[in-house]
């Protein structure tokens, strides 16, 4: 009797050990194939990026590089949103919808005409309604959005104000600003960061965020051309 | 109507094992029995799709429980196996369909009701 007690007991113990084996493995495989999705969805993000800058010479790479600035503002100040993989989705995809663009409004060397400017402002709606069916952005689509809001509410598209800019956003336009002033542009030479910065200061509580010009502060000059010469390949 | 599944083995942690695993899977009703007479008496009650049975079982065991569950039930008969053990020719014999080896696994079990269930 007793025997058949410790043999009914052995075979407990066999049976959990066999679950919790499995429960390894199929936790194992689980973390390989999230890991692997992960992947997946950034190779598919920047090759949408990719796909959108090819158009433009000039602006090469300057989604990688806004969104390695971006990210490092976001990490000076301290952001949760720094470690979130659809905070640079968001940042890469900002300019989707420059695929509506017409090129002669695009590349006009000359200031836009009212409609002309009316069009172009139409981007971050294009690429929000672009990216809207797509689950996996999450977030990114704010970014994708709201990224020309201003601080004191006369950006665009929806003239958010302050709070209202989703946080991604706000860090974001000045990673934007600060590429754009220290590249190349057909109109004219790239600017230092010096300078750059000097524009974004000026600009800190009516087209910035205040706090995310804070951030900027943190990071050196050569912090963000390290970023850059990570990228320029 | 959903359908049912019945587990009969005379270890109640055995039985909780699989049901436990089982819930909310497949959608299937589950239903346990601790040795072969109550088995019958269940399935006659419910009509399983599927059997999960335990040979070595007080009051009537699990070859002479699949005789009787054959004459009365048209569900999948999967037999509970000791490794190492020679019932299988028999428990076939007695009308079982699938054979799951103690210690199964869970990934086995599941994908046994997942194959049975599509089918």
């Amino acid at each position: 009797m007793e025997a058949d007690l410790v043999a009914r007991l052995e075979e407990k113990e066999r049976q959990l050990e066999r679950y919790a084996t499995d429960l390894r493995e199929t936790f194992k495989a689980e973390r390989k194939r999230a890991q692997e999705l992960r992947a997946s969805y950034m190779a598919t993000v920047r090759a949408l990026a990719n796909a959108v800058e090819a158009r433009d010479a000039y602006t090469g790479h300057h989604a990688e590089r806004v969104a390695a600035y971006g990210l490092e503002l976001a990490r000076a100040a301290e952001l949760p949103l720094a470690r979130d993989q659809q905070t640079e989705f968001g940042f890469l995809l900002h300019d989707v919808g420059k695929v509506a663009v017409p090129d002669a409004i695009l590349f006009k060397p000359a200031p836009l005409t009212d409609e002309e400017r009316v069009l172009m402002e139409q981007h971050p709606i294009i690429g929000w309604e672009i990216l809207r069916g797509i689950d996996f952005l999450g977030d990114a689509k704010l970014v994708v959005r709201h990224h020309h809001e201003h601080w004191d509410g006369t950006g665009y598209p929806d003239r958010l104000a302050g709070d209202e800019i989703p946080l991604a956003a706000r860090v974001f336009a000045i990673a934007d600003t600060l590429d754009a002033l220290t590249t190349d542009r057909p109109y004219r030479p790239a600017g230092t960061f010096a300078a750059a910065r000097a524009v974004i200061d000026a600009g800190a509580g009516t087209q910035f965020c205040p706090a995310s010009v804070e951030a900027l502060h943190r990071v050196s000059d050569e912090r963000f051309e390290e970023l850059r010469a990570g990228i320029a390949l | 109507m959903t359908r049912s599944v019945l587990i009969v083995d005379d270890d109640p942690f055995i039985r909780r094992l699989i049901a436990t695993t089982l819930e909310d899977v497949a959608g299937f009703d589950i239903h346990e029995a601790g040795d072969g007479i109550e088995a019958i008496e269940v399935a006659r009650a419910t009509d399983p799709a599927i059997v999960f049975l335990d040979i070595d079982m007080p009051r009537m065991n699990g070859i002479e429980a699949c005789r009787e569950l054959r004459a009365i039930a048209d569900g999948t008969i999967v037999m509970l196996t000791a490794a190492g053990r020679e019932a299988e020719a028999e428990a076939r014999a007695a009308g079982a369909d699938l054979f799951l080896t103690k210690p199964f696994s869970p990934l086995d079990l599941l994908q046994l009701v997942d194959s049975l269930s599509e089918s």
